[in-house]
């Protein structure tokens, strides 16, 4: 039987995957190749960096069996796969904000919100719970502009030090949820090919685990 | 000028809906052969081929399908103002005609189909809003060797259909809200662990049963999910340490499944798979799915659904399964060389030879060869009709002769 094609997530988690992938044993890859040929062989498997938002649709539709993705983006795909194992890398939190010297930053939620965020998905979810009349922007990037110029009255967006958030006089009001990098797996594959696609699962779950430990002691 | 510039603004591209599918000539043959095939095979085995509407009563399909799968319905307006839907898969369909029309029996009911299923799904997903599902339903049986009957049929009707290195796994429905029953979790904790497996979030599933107190050989049996995978000796391994009655009853009813399996003779295809993730409101006993090495996607899944019935009034045990037709034949598209396209003669003719250019075709379609008549004289085909009716020649030989002689060189196989 042929190897395994396997995701990578192009963009900040892109080095500490290709490292864990080395930590496990599974394949050492220089990420730096990447920059000339988008997919790589290694041994019998096969490598490809892709956009992250993209890794979950390799993934359900069976371009690549295995992929490794931000639970951040997996709140916002609607594809279908198995999502075996929490990676523990990549470690950033999704979070409303807005203006320092705003109402919301005093505590004081308005009737009606505009938010500005990537993550439409989550924003509705996030403010589901909450009786609020919301306005939910899509925008594709720098997001924190949008309450700077008018755009919007808040954000809701990824953070993982908060030095962005503080830089644009931006604090934060609610957490929605916290992300790190997780292993998914296409439905077909874990069935068809549960040796193989397991091996790899096992591999990677030991070498996060003692990523945590060292990190830990 | 071409390319998108070319195109006034506003201007409508004449195209298709986004995730429905043309077949042309060639590839729509294959696809109607192979559901011939599948439908062959369902006949050979007793199954009464039945048709139903490609439109229900949105009341009707409710009473049926979890609210997910109903918003994803295509639904409008009757005349009268009620909601009708299209059909998004046929089981429920062919429920409601046995409640409401074959509910005196004789049982038990065996019935197939093919047709149509739509779902309104998100643009530019790369999914089919339109596919072609065949299944079978096996109504009024209880026992397992209904169960193991469906799941050979599944595999006997994929491997006539020409898919290759099938794999059929084989669940129970029962196991896992069983087994999270005999845990001691909360009504709370346990729907949280649901709720995560039907996600197939394995991550949440873990940090679902961390914060909770649920036994150790249960937790270790839910942890090990993607690997409770195997043959019969799995059932064995996950029956130790397990107290509760009603995951025992779901390993013993998969133990006698396995060994009818072993009588049909397809246990070197099957897999038995305690952590198989399946609707649990539909299914309430064994459940499988069939995959190839050659899919990214399940070609077909099926399972007993004892309680559906009874939501159209009629208390019957039922069991049954669809297949994936447009993934089979994705699959098999996929994997052969694009075969040769039937061969079609072209008859053409001179002059006063129409009439015996005809003759021949008749003579030629009676013996099951495919075959044109050209609608002028003139031109080159295969065969060509020279005289008046009665001789033909063959282009390339120069052969002359009567028409009996003309079908009896053309028929493959013929004398």
């Amino acid at each position: 039987m042929r190897g395994l094609r396997i995701a990578l997530p192009g963009g900040t988690l892109f080095d500490s995957a290709c490292g864990l992938l080395d930590d496990a044993g599974i394949a050492s890859l220089d990420p730096a190749s990447f920059d000339r040929e988008l997919s790589i062989r290694h041994g019998e498997n096969v490598f490809v960096k892709v956009r992250p938002t993209d890794v979950p649709v390799y993934v359900e539709m069976g371009g690549c069996e295995c992929g490794i993705v931000g639970k951040d983006v997996l709140w916002e795909s609607s594809r279908e796969c198995y999502e075996l194992a929490d990676l523990g890398f990549g470690l950033c939190r999704l979070v409303l904000a807005a203006p320092r010297d705003s109402a919301l930053a005093a505590g004081m939620w308005p009737q009606s919100l505009r938010v500005a965020t990537k993550y439409p998905v989550s924003a509705r979810r996030f403010f589901a719970a909450r009786s609020l009349n919301i306005v939910v922007i899509r925008l594709h990037g720098s997001v924190e502009l949008a309450p700077l110029t008018g755009l919007a009255d808040c954000v809701l967006d990824i953070t993982a030090t908060g030095r962005t958030l503080a830089a644009n006089n931006l604090v934060e009001i609610a957490e929605a949820g916290t992300s790190t990098a997780r292993l998914i797996i296409n439905h077909a594959a874990l069935k068809t090919r549960n040796d193989q696609v397991g091996a790899i699962a096992v591999a990677l779950r030991r070498a996060a685990a003692e990523r945590l430990h060292a990190g830990a002691a | 000028m071409t390319g998108l510039d070319a195109l006034p603004p506003g201007a409508s591209v004449r195209g298709r809906a986004d995730g429905f599918t043309d077949y042309l000539v060639g590839p729509a043959a294959r696809r109607r052969q192979l559901t011939d095939r599948i439908i062959e095979t369902f006949e050979a085995w007793g199954y009464g081929f039945m048709v139903t509407p490609v439109i229900e009563p949105l009341d009707t399909i409710a009473a049926g399908v979890g609210g997910a799968q109903q918003s994803a319905l295509f639904r409008f307006m009757d005349s009268d103002g009620s909601l009708l839907a299209l059909v998004g898969e046929r089981t429920v369909s062919v429920a409601r005609v046995v409640a409401t029309q074959l509910h005196g029996g004789p049982f038990p009911l065996r019935l197939c189909y093919a047709g149509s299923i739509l779902r309104n799904q998100a643009l530019n997903a790369g999914r089919r809003r339109e596919s072609l599902q065949a299944g079978c339903e096996l109504v009024g049986a209880d026992g397992l060797a209904a169960d193991a009957e469906c799941i050979a049929l599944a595999a006997a009707a994929l491997e006539r259909g020409g898919v290759e290195h099938i794999q059929v796994d084989v669940g129970h429905a029962d196991f896992v809200p069983g087994l999270l029953d005999s845990a001691g979790l909360d009504a709370t904790a346990r729907e949280k662990v649901l709720a995560a497996l039907a996600r197939r979030d394995l991550v949440a599933v873990e940090t679902a049963l961390e914060g909770t107190d649920a036994a150790d050989a249960e937790r270790r049996l839910l942890l090990a999910f993607p690997t409770l995978r195997g043959g019969r000796e799995i059932l064995d391994t996950a029956a130790g340490g397990l107290r509760g009655a009603r995951p025992q009853r779901a390993l013993q009813e998969l133990a006698q499944l396995w060994d009818l399996l072993e009588a049909h003779a397809i246990t070197d295809r099957v897999h038995l798979d305690l952590g198989a993730v399946r609707d649990w409101d539909y299914y309430t006993g064994p459940t499988f799915e069939v995959f190839s090495v050659d899919s990214g996607f399940p070609l077909g899944s099926g399972g007993r659904y004892d309680t559906l019935l009874s939501r159209f009034g009629t208390p019957l045990p039922a069991t049954g399964f669809v297949l994936h037709v447009d993934r089979c034949h994705d699959s098999i598209e996929r994997r052969d060389v694009v075969p040769a396209a039937p061969v079609v003669l072209r008859v053409s003719w001179e002059r006063d030879a129409h009439a015996g250019a005809l003759e021949l075709t008749r003579g030629l379609r009676r013996k099951g060869v495919a075959c044109a008549c050209d609608l002028v004289a003139g031109g080159d085909g295969d065969v060509h009709v020279s005289a008046a009716g009665a001789r033909w020649s063959h282009l390339g030989n120069g052969e002359r002769g009567s028409i009996d002689a003309a079908v009896a060189a053309l028929v493959p196989g013929a004398p």
